[in-house]
């Protein structure tokens, strides 16, 4: 990062560019962005279809997490297991859709490459579909287009549907695509390429989730695709639902529920009467139970998870035996009862399937309920986040001698600025270092004003681009864990310095870990340590084992 | 393109009773069989010819330990050169300096026919090679014992360069808690307290039982319980949480400064050897 007082006019100017680009393409590189508009007023959104039915306040609430951006023909977008934290409203222009096109050229890109915006090797290879599902979509949207003067908001749900190998749909202008990946974390499941020169609105999580909570409309059309596209799949593979039939699965999509959960709130409460089953869209639930005095918690659920079959199932039981609260945002899937008593009727081997998840959910709660200290595992887990972890640096303090080669050895990997502090809560003899941890759901890429930091386009990789950075700790805010530290460059703005309230104010910049991943080593801190007794954990299942085996060794 | 971020740590492969000692049998296993190696070709050479440091059986073991040194400094030069990113795991690097350090004693004994040399050149090397290797093997000792009884005794766990500014936050907010409380413990504080808190206090006692002091230090505040007026028992309770804490940090410093200051045993003069061999090597060469 280059001090204003240094820089002239020019070079402030061309970072202005590039920290305005890197905003809205949030993948390190923008080689196909040719303009970007800077913050939109509630009457220049309001001209565009999605946004027209909000009011001004709120126009104005969203519109930091707004822009358009102008990308050339022929240009990936984004590629199959990409996060990202921002949907794509077409506005003009054409927008490929394939799954595994690239196979050939993703194989070619290193694993470790922060280089996620590539040209297409072959932008020809699009072809429209003549049959199957993907032709079936674009003839209904072809058709809805066609028939409509005034062009319907069509969705196209984070690519998770059944698109045939090697073809291609093509969206066009009313299109909305990748918002569900974005809004549950996911990573996109299809790589998506500009046919054409495109004008597209790129909307970020936080704005997506007020447009969902302020408009039932926006949300009910944003389920509704998910029913259609998403969910479909989601049963399809679920434990419970395999196997289970299309025919029954499409019928199921239409009779569930969506919910959305905010971090806190109460989904089941221990005594209340049991009214569905619930299964786990994205997010984390929390399952506790009275014990005494104290609420103790049993377990917790992840993604395909369920919760109510044992009270279901088991007769004589109508009211909840465990209260369940949601962690951080959760999405879930609702099965009424009755709904649920038909399919256990019609399907046996659901009914078969669902008795064994009751069974291995009594055997864990009971398990939990006699040993305690996986139960204190689980609190503290939930507690500090590790749940929500992709990589999470431990440390076995019976083995450490405390020398520091882990914090010498990240601070030499990135010039002399260590990314996390040895320091951290304790778990029996293991260190949680206050690293970061790749959440799942990265709260810190929430409200960054240059989008200096994102998703690496590599995994679960969460990282910070120094050079657009501005310093103004947003994220390490918004971090729950205190991973991200602020670090003073000991140099001050100049008075030529973009955004201009930067301007004679001391430069800082934000920092934390990066996994190392450009190195092919791996993370410096493991790899540094002479004792190995510093390692990364990717679940709480990982660290459960570990002290099993650490517990059955002893 | 998903990857995994998971770099799992290299289990120890011996059984849970040895692995504090030995965390890879391999290794050991094949440090085993070099010394074996080794004082098979002694026995041989012994047998066969005669045992000179100027001979070619002498001059083998030599160059066998100089380069057995040369291996057992690279762990220092790895850790010198991170920036560098240098090839493979510094763990690697620790064995073979490990193993490495007791292969090279074994061929210099083996070069001096496990005599001490006579010349005074030869004498401070042959000394200080022991010196090293035995500082290497306390430093071994230290390393496995000090963690485990850390982790085992204490509940808090400190960065020893931050000591002293966590004492001075303690310190602080004890100040703030006694500022409004009672008399008695205002006294208390300054009596027993407060001089505990101006700086690290390292005590001997804290190698002979980590905890057991400190349980001791902490009893008066029970003792003043009774006196406190029920408003400021939380206050005594927070204080003596923060005391508390204090003399953990204060075990971790006597244990962690060990932990550092053996390093002061080893290295320098680990420093001094290289120096003396190359002398060593250049007139063995030169004359």
């Amino acid at each position: 990062m280059e001090s204003g007082s240094t820089t002239d006019h020019s070079v402030t100017m061309i970072k202005r560019k590039k920290l305005f680009e890197d905003r809205w393409s949030s993948f390190g590189s923008h080689a196909g962005l040719t303009g970007l508009s800077e913050m939109l007023s509630p009457a220049e959104l309001r001209e565009i279809d999605i946004f027209k039915e909000y009011d001004d306040s709120f126009l104005q609430t969203i519109s930091p997490d707004v822009s358009i951006a102008q990308w050339k023909a022929d240009v990936v977008l984004f590629e199959e297991g990409s996060f990202l934290d921002l949907a794509f409203y077409v506005l003009d222009g054409e927008v490929g859709v394939a799954i595994k096109m690239h196979e050939e050229s993703l194989n070619a890109i290193p694993t470790f490459d922060a280089q996620r915006t590539v040209y297409a090797s072959d932008p020809r290879s699009f072809q429209v579909p003549q049959e199957g599902v993907a032709a079936t979509i674009l003839q209904t949207r072809m058709t809805a287009r066609e028939t409509s003067k005034d062009p319907q908001i069509t969705f196209l749900a984070s690519m998770d549907f059944n698109l045939p190998l090697g073809s291609t749909i093509v969206l066009k202008k009313g299109d909305l695509f990748g918002e569900i990946g974005a809004l549950n974390g996911w990573p996109q499941s299809a790589t998506a390429h500009t046919t054409s020169a495109c004008k597209l609105v790129q909307i970020r999580v936080p704005a997506l989730r007020e447009m969902k909570k302020a408009s039932g409309a926006f949300k009910e059309k944003i389920d509704q695709i998910y029913r259609e596209r998403t969910l479909f799949e989601q049963l399809k593979t679920s434990p419970v639902f395999r196997g289970s039939g299309d025919a029954f699965l499409e019928s199921l999509t239409e009779k569930v529920e969506l919910l959305s959960f905010s971090p806190g709130d109460v989904i089941t409460k221990q005594g209340d009467r049991v009214d569905a089953l619930y299964m786990v869209r994205s997010g984390f639930l929390k399952i506790f139970e009275r014990l005494g005095e104290a609420d103790v918690a049993v377990n917790y659920l992840s993604k395909g998870m369920t919760i109510g079959e044992v009270e279901l199932l088991l007769p004589d039981i109508d009211t909840w035996l465990s209260s369940t609260t949601s962690v951080g945002y959760s999405e879930l899937v609702r099965i009424e009862r009755d709904t649920f008593h038909d399919i256990i009727r019609e399907h046996p081997l659901v009914e078969k399937r669902l008795w064994d998840s009751a069974v291995a959910q009594m055997k864990e709660s009971g398990f939990t309920r006699k040993n305690l200290d996986k139960s204190e595992l689980i609190e503290f887990s939930l507690q500090k986040g590790l749940v929500q972890g992709n990589s999470i640096l431990v440390i076995d303090l019976d083995v450490c001698t405390r020398c520091d080669d882990c914090v010498r050895g990240c601070a030499d990997t990135h010039g002399g600025r260590p990314r996390f502090v040895r320091e951290g809560d304790t778990f029996d003899h293991f260190l949680i270092a206050r690293s970061c941890y790749h959440c799942d759901d990265p709260v810190c890429l929430v409200g960054c004003p240059t989008g200096a930091i994102g998703r690496a386009g590599v995994g679960e990789v969460v990282a910070i681009d120094d050079g657009l950075c501005i310093g103004c700790g947003t994220c390490a805010t918004k971090c729950p864990y205190d991973a991200i530290v602020m670090h003073d460059t000991g140099d001050t703005w100049g008075d030529d310095a973009l955004p201009e309230r930067l301007r004679g104010r001391p430069q800082k910049v934000a920092s934390k870990c990066d996994l190392c991943y450009t190195s092919d080593d791996g993370p410096a801190c493991v790899n540094n340590c002479p004792h190995s007794c510093a390692f990364r954990i990717g679940s709480i299942q990982d660290f459960q084992s570990l002290l099993s085996t650490e517990k059955a060794e002893a | 393109m998903k990857k995994t971020a998971i770099y799992q740590r290299k289990r120890p492969d011996s059984p849970r009773w040895l692995n504090k000692w030995i965390q890879s049998l391999p290794w050991f296993f094949g440090f085993v069989l070099a010394v074996f190696g080794c004082l098979v070709i002694f026995v041989v050479n012994a047998t066969t010819g005669r045992i000179h440091p100027g001979n070619a059986w002498g001059l083998g073991y030599g160059i066998g330990a100089t380069v057995a040194l040369v291996a057992v400094l690279l762990y220092t030069v790895r850790r010198r050169t991170m920036k560098l990113r240098p090839p493979g795991r510094a763990w690697t690097y620790l064995q073979v300096h490990v193993y490495g350090g007791g292969i090279f004693l074994l061929l210099m004994l083996m070069h001096t026919g496990f005599r001490i040399p006579s010349g005074i050149h030869t004498w401070w090397l042959w000394l200080i090679s022991l010196w090293v290797v035995g500082s290497g093997v306390l430093g071994i000792v230290i390393q496995k014992w000090i963690p485990t009884v850390l982790s085992a005794g204490l509940a808090v766990e400190v960065h020893y360069d931050r000591v002293p500014e966590l004492i001075e936050h303690i310190r602080t907010r004890s100040e703030k808690i006694v500022a409004s409380a009672d008399e008695r413990l205002r006294e208390f504080y300054e009596s027993r307290v407060a001089p505990s808190l101006v700086a690290p206090e390292p005590r001997l006692m804290y190698f002979i039982d980590i905890t057991g002091g400190i349980h001791a230090r902490i009893k008066p505040f029970e003792y003043l319980r009774a006196l406190l007026p029920a408003s400021d028992q939380e206050s005594l309770d927070e204080l003596k949480e923060l005391f508390n804490t204090k003399l953990e940090i204060d075990a971790h410093y006597t244990l962690q400064r060990v932990l550092r200051t053996w390093l002061i045993l080893h290295v320098p003069i680990s420093m001094v050897l290289v120096v003396l061999l190359f002398i060593h090597i250049f007139s063995v060469l030169y004359y």
